[in-house]
């Protein structure tokens, strides 16, 4: 048998069977035909092709791959935020201005009286957090009459001489921040005297006055994560303890709050209330007054034969926490984008049996629940009249209003504008430890995740957090710093809530073969194989060449 | 100084403490079609579980990912039951399913925990939790080891997992969370958390099967896994309403081979506290919503919330009238220096060089007519 010389074969296996058929048939070795030698140019091409394949998988194909599956990353300030978030980029300060309008008093002894005020003022104060700081009231005479809220003045001290007889003695004015202190002729400091009677006792005045807002927010501070040195110290553990049971069942600070409320009948009647005057009548006024601080909007609504989640008479304390038939209710927390705080009148006969300290007759008639709203137990109307007046609605309202003021976080003693004031400037500074702490949580989670994407408005919401926190920083207890520290917030939330930063993160390697391998088998053995002939042809010929030499 | 504050606080001291004040439940299904009629049983039982001992529809997030009373196949139309008693029939007429059908995917159950939604996603279907907020997390479905199937298409991977309660914690987005899974190897899905106060349990170990409890020959499927069973029976009959005092430890410490026939898993050590801590939690801290109401006092309030409104009429009109006279102010500022009023045209930003613009303009637009007559002048 002749061997094969086809061309298009591979030569190696039929000169196998060449040389394997010689035994057997015993004929004489036929000269193997060779193909004709490669023409040079030939191999040059080939070379130049595998290199082109090459240069075009390594500069076209890496660098678009690297291009296309990177994750984007937009720089953030990392350092500045985590600043933030230790409280090294901002301490808070509140400096108090306090007025104090002197009267008739000649300029020698005010600024006299102001000085040593001021002194025993730093005495008491251990909290740097918070400073009063005392100065003249600008224009004596127009004090006493109106003081305007939007200056910076925090409180005004008017100053009049009592009875000599008396000791001095202070009472806050009911409309406006305004501390009135009768104070005996004789005990005003003369010009050389260290100290004073009546200095100390306005300090101590002053002291308690704001006691409750340093009481509250040396608690957000050491809450926060701001590091210790910039925290305040000697708060006791039970102040702690009242102070956070307070911000527990306070809501979160919204612009916007939605008030729901509800009649709930446990029969057929009544069916209709008068509440749209009882609100205009009995709350109203309260909310206009928050004004400045929230808006609200408010929805009613009525059910009859709504049954509670317990039936029990006498509701013991367990049983209101479940008294609230969530499942039969409907107290969609959906209405809007604001959160809602629940009003509940129910209609039944039922009543509280929680025994009291004070008067084991008397029972209450409604509760609070933290964060969510509160709960009003109305006796049914004679006669089963089908209508509810505004008259019966009024101790219910009045109830709520007192509740809505304590769920939205409002100190419990002082005046009423100063109540207000102290919550304008604990709503600042818990805004501005939050949207802080969110910087700071951000922040983190793009160090701890490698793989996550940070889109460029991430970038931009965090550089706006930090210019209206700078802002809100600047004018801590100022008017402005509640504006600014809730656009500073509102822009952190947004940051860290971005909707592009998901998916799914962790691909295992199991996954990436399988959709790598595909691609890169046909693509990458004849890549590999062709570079391998190359440098194996490279070889051939630089040792023939060395053999020639 | 502190005297006559802790005089005022003392009412307050009464109070009980408040460790959370919501309770938020997140219950998670992640398989279709008839022959999964377990899964959502399973969740469905631990909705009404959940719901009975209340926690409200608004708090809690239903993700079903089919519609099994509503399957031709059922022989009950309208129904689903758990039990081969059919006893209870967990459809009832008041369900409320946040997620449904396709909208059950990684992504949706990853941007629930994490929040990351958009504006157009409505209130009831997010997880508004905060840093007061006890979550119980409930997954069911088929799984493998460190991985859970969401509808046959994708999986979730316990990092993935992992990742989105870290950054839960990170933004304050939880207080406690109770993460239960029953699925095959479902001790591996929790084996990757890293995020502190997560109490952990699974229904079976690496390389274990969780199997089904029974099957009810006329619905043809069987009807509900034996881990979930085994926790439904203990939560149904030691915890009947809100004021048990059952403990996460006495549901675990009902765990046995026996009646699983897997060796559930749990984990505490994420915990603060550790297992002793963990173990001492109410099961009603995470099943039921407890909220420390306060009630007020006795005392008859009126007078002073008399006066309250009173005050906040005057404080309200003091401002409106601080107001007014800002605004006549403004008014009279504005009358003094009466502003020409201006008729806007539209005109260009500077003036500077208008000639040479005109003129590079024209230079422009004449080369461009003699370039186009020397065009047809040489084409002819």
């Amino acid at each position: 048998m002749s061997a094969d010389i086809k061309n298009d074969g591979d030569p190696k296996p039929s000169s196998a069977e060449a040389t394997v058929s010689l035994p057997a048939t015993g004929i004489a070795i036929v000269e193997r035909k060779e193909p004709p030698p490669e023409k040079e140019s030939d191999t040059r091409r080939r070379s130049w092709i595998v290199l082109s394949f090459w240069l075009i998988a390594v500069f076209i194909g890496l660098p678009i791959w690297w291009n296309t599956t990177t994750i984007y990353r937009a720089n953030l300030p990392l350092t500045q935020m985590t600043d933030w978030a230790d409280g090294k980029a901002c301490e808070p300060v509140f400096p108090l201005r306090i007025a104090l309008d002197v009267g008739s008093l000649p300029e020698q002894e005010a600024q006299n009286l102001l000085r040593l005020t001021q002194h025993a003022l730093d005495d008491l104060n251990d909290f740097s957090g918070h400073h009063l700081r005392l100065q003249l009231a600008q224009a004596p005479t127009e004090a006493t009459t109106q003081v305007r809220d939007d200056s910076n003045v925090a409180l005004t001290i008017r100053l009049a001489p009592g009875d000599a007889a008396h000791t001095a003695s202070s009472s806050l004015h009911p409309h406006l921040p305004i501390l009135d202190v009768q104070y005996p002729p004789n005990s005003l400091p003369t010009a050389n005297s260290p100290s004073s009677g009546l200095a100390t006792y306005i300090a101590t005045q002053l002291g308690s006055t704001f006691a409750e807002e340093q009481n509250i927010i040396s608690y957000l501070l050491e809450t926060s994560s701001i590091t210790p040195e910039h925290r305040p110290k000697g708060i006791s553990q039970e102040v702690v303890d009242t102070v956070s049971k307070r911000m527990t069942r306070s809501l979160k600070y919204s612009q916007t709050y939605h008030l729901t409320f509800s009649l709930f009948t446990n029969g057929p009647v009544p069916s209709s209330w008068d509440i749209e005057a009882a609100i205009d009548e009995y709350m109203k006024p309260v909310l206009d007054m928050l004004k400045t601080i929230h808006d609200f909007t408010i929805d009613t609504q009525v059910q009859l034969y709504a049954s509670p989640g317990v039936q029990s008479h006498v509701l013991g304390k367990e049983d209101l926490s479940s008294f609230i038939n969530a499942a039969e209710w409907p107290l969609s927390p959906s209405i809007g984008g604001a959160p809602t705080v629940n009003f509940i009148v129910y209609i039944g006969n039922q009543t509280i049996g929680v025994p009291s300290e004070t008067d084991a007759a008397e029972t209450s008639q409604s509760w609070m629940i933290p964060q969510w709203g509160s709960v009003y137990l109305l006796a049914p109307p004679p006669a089963e009249a089908a209508h509810v007046s505004s008259e019966t609605l009024k101790q219910p309202i009045l109830t709520f209003t007192s509740h809505l003021l304590t769920l939205l976080g409002t100190p419990q003693s002082g005046s009423v504008p100063l109540r207000l004031s102290t919550l304008a400037r604990i709503r600042s500074a818990d805004l501005l430890l939050r949207a802080s702490s969110s910087l700071g949580s951000l922040a983190r989670l793009t160090l701890a995740l490698p793989s996550i994407s940070i889109p460029s408005n991430v970038a931009n919401g965090v550089v706006k957090t930090i210019h209206h926190l700078e802002l809100a920083c600047a004018s801590l207890g100022g008017a402005k710093s509640l504006e600014h520290a809730r656009i500073a917030e509102h822009e952190a939330e947004r940051a860290f809530f971005e909707k592009s930063m998901v998916g799914q993160l962790y691909f295992p390697d199991e996954h990436k073969i399988a959709v790598y391998l595909p691609l890169l088998g046909p693509i990458g053995v004849p890549l590999v194989m062709g570079l391998l002939n190359e440098i194996k042809a490279w070889k051939t010929r630089r040792s023939q060449k060395l053999k020639a030499a | 100084m502190k005297l006559p504050l802790a005089l005022l606080l003392a009412p307050l001291l009464t109070l009980v403490a408040g460790l959370h004040t919501s309770n938020w439940a997140v219950l998670v299904g992640t398989s279709r079609f008839w022959f999964n009629y377990r899964h959502l049983a399973n969740v469905l039982s631990m909705y009404r579980t959940v719901k009975r001992l209340g926690i409200p529809d608004s708090q809690i997030i239903l993700m079903l990912p089919d519609d099994m009373a509503c399957n031709p196949r059922n022989a009950f139309p309208g129904t689903v039951y758990s039990n081969s008693d059919r006893a209870v029939d967990l459809y009832g007429d008041n369900i409320e399913v946040d997620y449904r059908g396709y909208e059950v995917t990684v992504e949706n159950f990853i941007r629930l925990l994490t929040d990351r939604v958009g504006e157009e996603m409505p209130r009831s279907k997010r997880l508004l939790t905060d840093d007061r907020s006890n979550i119980f997390v409930y997954m069911t479905g088929h799984g493998g080891n460190e991985f859970l199937k969401f509808q046959d298409a994708e999986e979730i991977g316990a990092p993935d997992l992992a990742d989105a309660f870290e950054q839960m914690w990170e933004k304050k987005r939880y207080h406690e969370i109770l993460f239960m899974i029953d699925t095959c190897q479902a001790n591996t899905m929790y084996s990757k958390l890293y995020s502190p106060n997560i109490i952990a349990t699974g229904s079976s170990e690496l390389d274990q099967s969780s199997y089904s409890h029974h099957a009810d020959n006329d619905v043809g499927v069987a009807v509900i896994d034996r881990y979930t069973y085994y926790n439904l029976e203990f939560l149904e009959s030691e915890v009947r309403d809100t004021s048990s005092k059952k403990t996460i430890g006495d549901l675990f410490d009902s765990y046995s081979y026996e009646k699983i026939h897997s060796h559930a898993g749990v984990r505490y050590d994420l915990f603060k506290g550790g297992a002793d801590a963990a173990r001492s939690r109410l099961l009603t801290d995470f099943f039921g919503n407890v909220q420390n109401v306060e009630i007020d006092g006795t005392r008859n309030t009126t007078m002073i919330d008399d006066e309250l409104i009173s005050l906040s009429k005057t404080i309200a009109r003091l401002s409106e009238l601080a107001r007014e006279e800002e605004l006549a102010a403004a008014k009279n500022n504005s009358d003094a220096k009466p502003v020409p009023r201006k008729v806007q045209v539209t005109k260009p930003l500077s003036d500077d060089n208008w000639f040479t613009k005109k003129l590079v303009g024209a230079t422009a637009l004449a080369g461009c007519v003699a370039l186009w007559g020397l065009g047809s002048y040489l084409e002819i």
